[in-house]
Order: structure tokens, then sequence, then C-alpha cells
């Protein structure tokens, strides 16, 4: 074994190289530099040791925290503060926050932006979420539109794309994306007849949407970078979308054939883009929705766990086979 | 002790290593491709999605095939024969896991993890029906039923040793919660032991950490130790762990009826004392896992303090608690980048991984979709009370009533 001079003992008396020998046999075979010997050695040590993602997580904390706060407190008072207090401090909050990101934004740029501060993405973050405290609150006390809410959440959407796209933030995306959800969902409930069907169809309807309003930002270089984001929503939309239909009692053929579909789709994608959880996707919700079809009307206990066996067993047989060929650590 | 030799996951580490610092630009691609020839395992490895899938479908396979055995095999079976039969799958399923480990080489591949722990589930499983099958229950506490559990921690802690999942321990853990209810009906007792427990191995894990600080094993021997620590919280913090916790969040008016005032006090004085002494270890031993560990327990000591003094809570004091970590953050950033080449003590706020960067993409979209639910302010009640609610359809909180 090469390097065995640098080998430490491990748990079993076993011989083996760490990192650190690794480093040092590459820099005597001169296939590092010396500056790089000791930069990487330094990093396998700790040395220096990023704090990155812990302050990171702190301040997504402190954020989520402020603003759920600020919203209990202004739903519990709000009788005894007053509208114009209420409104005063949701807004110094919220105009604080626009000054702070218009202002400290760089010149925008169709592609992946670094954030201009460390702050910046929670200062962001901060005044999208006060301003959907602040619009549930005007809305709620004034009806300025009557209790319709659909208009918010679409404008509230539109809002937060803008700013997603403006000062490239994952966090905004998300938060538009799920407004948009929302408006699906509340304009459809106002709506008469089969509210699943409808449901259904309007899921469908959002994944076209996003899916396609997502497709064609990224092949027009516009934040391609976002378009994981969009795909994953619409994929698990669609299997859920398409799965309540098979589960229907009648008429669910089709909607079997286009689960089908939205699998092969997913498994092609997932293995031609080695992105692997739509790969899991389509193993997933296929199987769940091939189960409803073959078990339909099935009562015998041995027949049902006869399928499991069975259809797991070739599941993980084919999964096996793929990771094989196509399967890298992530 | 160990299914895996050290060299071959040594070797994996590298490779993940050099993977990372050639995305960063630490390394040339030329020297990627040359040094990745020099860390080739012998382990089959898979990315985590597919991971989770084959532990999911060996999962159905398994509990499918058993209970396939026991519907066509045993018509109207005994406990002790079901448990015999249980405790004979268990030995099935863990050689087929040392067999997959042995012969594929499968490492943390799903279907391994999953056969080990079937293992542990029958084995569980098999021992209440054997032993204990058929007993009426009793609300006095059976020491010797404590074999289930017992057995439970011991052999997951094997699986742990053997092929060094860390959730392992962690299922250990959870066993070990359940062993002084059957020995003892006093709560402060059970609290005690479980605590008790936890910090012998602790101070094992410390003893043995020492040997490995850069090889393979320091990272989950890190993650280990700092699920002792939260475990050791967890069981002091009376408020945390109680059953009847809402009560006094909502009200704060219960006090320390439940367990005797010494140790009541004594546990306060703890919670408040365990986060500085996590944190110090953790930034003493540039841990991550461990410092995440120590601001955990310090935002539930802060969370809990309150209800433990029997003090009202209000709603402004998630507020007050976002504003303190938002400035802890601060603080601690602009502290470390006025450092000389912005680092201080060794520590610095710069990303020096791709792997920050991967998380905090992933976790940003993801937390972007749930945030709005769990922030959204409900109605206001006539009287200036607590409540929680709204956020319907996803639509960010602009559904919720005032």
């Amino acid at each position: 074994m090469p390097g065995c001079r640098h080998g430490i003992r491990g748990p079993e008396s076993e011989v083996f190289m760490t990192i650190l020998t690794r480093l040092e046999q590459w820099k005597e075979e001169s296939k590092i530099s010396p500056e790089q010997h000791d930069h990487l050695a330094g990093l396998s040590r700790g040395e220096p040791f990023s704090l990155f993602l812990e302050l990171n997580v702190l301040l997504y904390a402190g954020v989520l925290a402020f603003v759920a706060g600020l919203g209990w407190t202004v739903s519990t008072w709000s009788q005894q503060l007053g509208d114009i207090v209420v409104l005063t401090v949701l807004s110094t909050i919220l105009g604080a926050c626009t000054w702070y990101c218009f202002s400290r934004a760089p010149a925008w740029s169709p592609a992946e932006t670094p954030a201009p501060s460390p702050i910046f993405d929670y200062v962001l973050y901060l005044g999208s979420l006060v301003w959907l405290v602040e619009l549930a609150y005007l809305e709620n006390r004034f009806h300025l539109l009557s209790g319709k809410l659909d208009p918010y959440l679409l404008a509230t959407a539109g809002l937060f794309f803008f700013l997603a796209y403006r000062f490239d933030n994952r966090f905004v995306l998300s938060l538009g994306l799920s407004s948009l959800a929302g408006w699906f969902g509340l304009t459809i409930s106002h709506w008469s007849g089969h509210q699943d069907a409808t449901y259904r169809q309007c899921a469908l309807l959002y994944c076209l949407l996003v899916g396609g309003g997502g497709a064609l930002l990224d092949r027009r270089g516009l934040k391609p970078h976002f378009f994981g984001t969009y795909l994953n929503i619409v994929a698990n939309v669609l299997f859920w979308a398409v799965l309540s239909g098979v589960f229907e009692r009648q008429g669910y053929g089709l909607w079997f054939f286009a689960l089908l579909v939205a699998c092969a789709a997913s498994l092609a994608w997932g293995l031609a883009r080695r992105q692997f959880a739509f790969v899991a996707y389509a193993a997933v919700y296929g199987y769940v929705g091939v189960s409803s079809m073959f078990l339909r009307g099935v009562t015998d206990e041995t027949v049902v766990l006869s399928y499991f066996v069975v259809t797991g067993v070739a599941t993980l047989v084919v999964l096996v086979q793929i990771g094989r060929r196509f399967g890298r650590p992530a | 002790m160990r299914l895996y030799s050290a060299s071959s996951e040594e070797t994996l580490r590298a490779r993940k290593l050099l993977t990372d610092w050639v995305g960063e630009g630490f390394l040339t691609t030329a020297q990627y491709q040359l040094l990745e020839k020099e860390t080739v395992s012998d382990l089959r490895t898979t990315n985590i999605f597919l991971r989770l899938v084959l532990f999911l479908f060996t999962l159905i396979s398994v509990g499918a095939a058993v209970a396939l055995f026991f519907k066509v095999f045993l018509s109207r079976p005994s406990d002790q024969t079901v448990g015999v039969f249980l405790l004979i799958f268990t030995t099935v399923c863990y050689t087929a896991a040392e067999v997959a480990v042995s012969q594929a080489r499968l490492y943390r591949y799903g279907v391994e993890e999953a056969l080990a722990v079937c293992s542990v589930g029958f084995l569980c499983a098999g021992m209440q029906a054997a032993l204990f099958g058929g007993r009426p229950y009793s609300s006095t506490p059976d020491a010797a039923q404590s074999l289930v559990p017992a057995a439970g921690a011991a052999f997951s802690l094997w699986i742990w040793l053997r092929f060094g999942r860390s959730y392992a321990f962690l299922a250990a853990m959870v066993f070990v919660v359940f062993l002084p209810g059957y020995w003892t009906s006093s709560h402060s007792a059970q609290h005690l032991m479980v605590a008790a427990f936890y910090a012998i191995g602790l101070v094992g894990m410390v003893v043995v950490r020492s040997r490995h600080r850069f090889d393979y094993l320091d990272e989950g021997y890190s993650l280990v130790e700092a699920l002792l620590w939260l475990g050791i919280y967890a069981a002091i913090n009376l408020k945390l762990s109680s059953l009847d916790m809402p009560t006094p969040w909502w009200s704060g008016t219960r006090a320390a009826s439940e367990f005797a005032r010494p140790i009541y006090w004594t546990t306060w004085v703890l919670i408040w004392c365990l986060p500085p002494i996590v944190l110090a270890r953790g930034i003493r031993k540039k841990d991550r896992f461990v410092i995440a560990v120590g601001a955990i327990v310090a935002v539930l000591t802060f969370v809990t303090n309150k209800p433990y003094l029997g003090w009202p809570r209000h709603t402004w004091d998630p507020m007050l608690l976002g504003i303190l970590l938002s400035g802890v953050a601060l603080f601690i950033r602009r502290w470390l980048a006025r450092g000389p080449g912005g680092i201080r003590h060794g520590f610095t706020a710069v990303r020096l991984s791709g792997k920050d960067k991967h998380w905090m993409n992933a976790g940003s979209a993801m937390l972007g979709l749930v945030s709005p639910h769990s922030i959204t302010p409900g109605p206001q009640t006539s009287s200036p009370d607590v409540r929680f609610g709204g956020g319907h359809s996803g639509g960010g909180g602009a559904s919720g009533e005032f």
C-alpha cells in the first residue's frame, strides 16, 4: 500500500491513511503545490472553521421568530393598540426593509447574483413576511375587497415573483409559488360542481403555468438556477393531482395513463440530468398508483401480500440496476 | 467489530473531500482527475435519493414477506409462536444485512440499512410476543418487561458499531427512554435515570473520540456526542419532556407540583448551565454538530424558562427571541469579519465548502414554502389570550383573520 509509512492505526489496528497523510504524500509527489497542501490540510483540520451555515440558520430562525411574534402580537392586541399604531409599526418595518433592499441591490443580471451583503436575503425575507401580515390585517380590518382574498393572493404572488427575480432570492420565490398555489385553491373553492375533480384540474393548470413559465424563463436564461425549484414543486403537485385521479372509483383509466406518462417523463429527466430526486418521485408515486390499480377490489390478504413481496423485490432490482448504471453519490 | 475496513471508509471520505475542493476551486480539474484515481474504494455507494427509495422498498418487501409467511404457514398462532418466528426473522434479516455488506460491499445503500432496521424491529416485537404476550396490562412497573427495550437498545448499539449508522445510536437512545418506566413510577427518578444513562454514554464517547480527531470516524462520533448532549438536556428539562407540556406553555400557572421541589429547581439551574458548557466544548473542539446542539439547547432554555418559573408567556416573546437570535448572528459575523483575513481564533464567517451552499439552496426553497403557514396569525378574541391559527391554502398568511 503506497504511503503506508504515513499511515495510522485504526480501531481494528488496521493501518490506513488519513486525508492529512494523503495530502502530505500528494505534496511530496508534486501532485499538489505546497500552498495547496497548507490550505487543504488546514481545511481538513478545521483551520479556519467556517460558521457560515450556522450563522445563516440563526438569522433565518431569528427572522421567522420575529415575524411569528409580530403576527401573534398584532392578532392578539390589535383592538388595544389601535389601527394606527399597528399599521404604522408594520409599514415602518416594511418601508425600512424595502429601502434597504432597493438601496443596496446591485444592478440586475439574468445570471445568478450573489447577495450584496450577508444579511440582504434575510431583510428581503423579513419584508416579504411583514407584507403578508400587513395585508392580512388590512383586509380583515377594513374589508377593502369585501373579504375576497383571491386578488390579494394573485397580486402578492406577482409581487414575490418580481422580488425573487429582481434580488435573486429563493426564499421569496418559494413564497411566490406558495401564494400562487393559494390563489388557485381559493379561486376554485368559489366554483360549484365536483370539488375534487375541479381541484385536480386546477392543480394541473398550476403545474402547466408554473412548469411552462419556469421552462420559458430557463430557456431565456433568466435566473436559470431557479428552474430546479420550479421543477420539484411542479413534479410533486402533478403527481399528487394525477394520483388523486387514479384513486377515483370511476373514470380513472385516463388518470392512470397520465400517471404512467408522468413517471416515464420524470424517470427520463432524472436519469438524463442525473437528478435522482425525479427517479425517486417516479418510483414512489408510480408504485403507489400502479399498486392501487392492481389491488383495486382485491380482498384476499394472501394475494395482496404476495403482490407487495413480488413487486417490492422487482422494484428493488430495477432500482439497484439504475443505481449501478447511473447513480453516483450525491 | 466494524464491517467496513478503515482504509475503505477513509478513501471514500477523501474522495468526497476532493469533490468538494474542486467545486470550490481549491484544486484544478486536472489535479482532481489525477487524485481521483488514487481514491477508488471497493465499497458500492449511491446517491441520497436512491438510498431513501431503496430503503423504503426493502422495508415494504421484508414486511410483506414476513406477513405473508404468517398468513400462509400459521393459522391462529399463539403469541409465543409468533414471537419465536419473529426472532428467527431477526436472524434472517441481520444475516442478510451482513451478507449485503460483506459480499455486495454495500455502503449507505439503503438495502442493508433497511435490513438492519427490520432486524431491530423484529427482535423487539419477537421478544415482546414470546416473553410477555398475552399478559394483562398492568399500570404498575414490571422490571422484567424492561428486557425488551434493553435488548432493543443493546442491539441498536451493536448495529451502530457494526454498520456505523448514527441513527442506530439514536434508536438506542430512544429505547433507553422507555427503560426507567419499567423500574419506577417516579417521574423524577425516570428523568434522572435517563440523564444518567446518556451521561455515561457521553463520557465514553468523549474518551473514544479523542483518538479519532482527524479520521473518518470523527464525523459520526461528533453526531453521536451531539445527540447525547441533546438527550441529556431533553431529560433534565422537565418542561420539555413532561407530557403535560402544553398547559404551562399557554397558561404559565402550573409549577413544580409533579416533581419534588429540589429536583425541579436543580433541573432549572442545569438547563441554564448546560448550553454554555455544550457551546464551549463545541467551539473548543470546532465541532459543528455539538455547536448546533449548543445553540438549540440555548434557544430551548429561553423558550422554556417562563413555564419553568410559572410566569405567563407574552405574545411578543418570539419577537424578542428573534431579535436576540438575529443580533447574535450579526454580532458574530461582524466580529469575525473584522479579524485579520476575516478569521478570529480559527473561526470565519466565510463559506469554505460547497456543501454549505447546497444546503442553503435546498433549505431556502423548502423553508420558503413552509414558513408562511407557521407564522400566520389568528383572530383576536375578546381577551388578550394566546391563540394560533389561520394560514389557509398556502396563501402566505393573507387569509388569516384579525
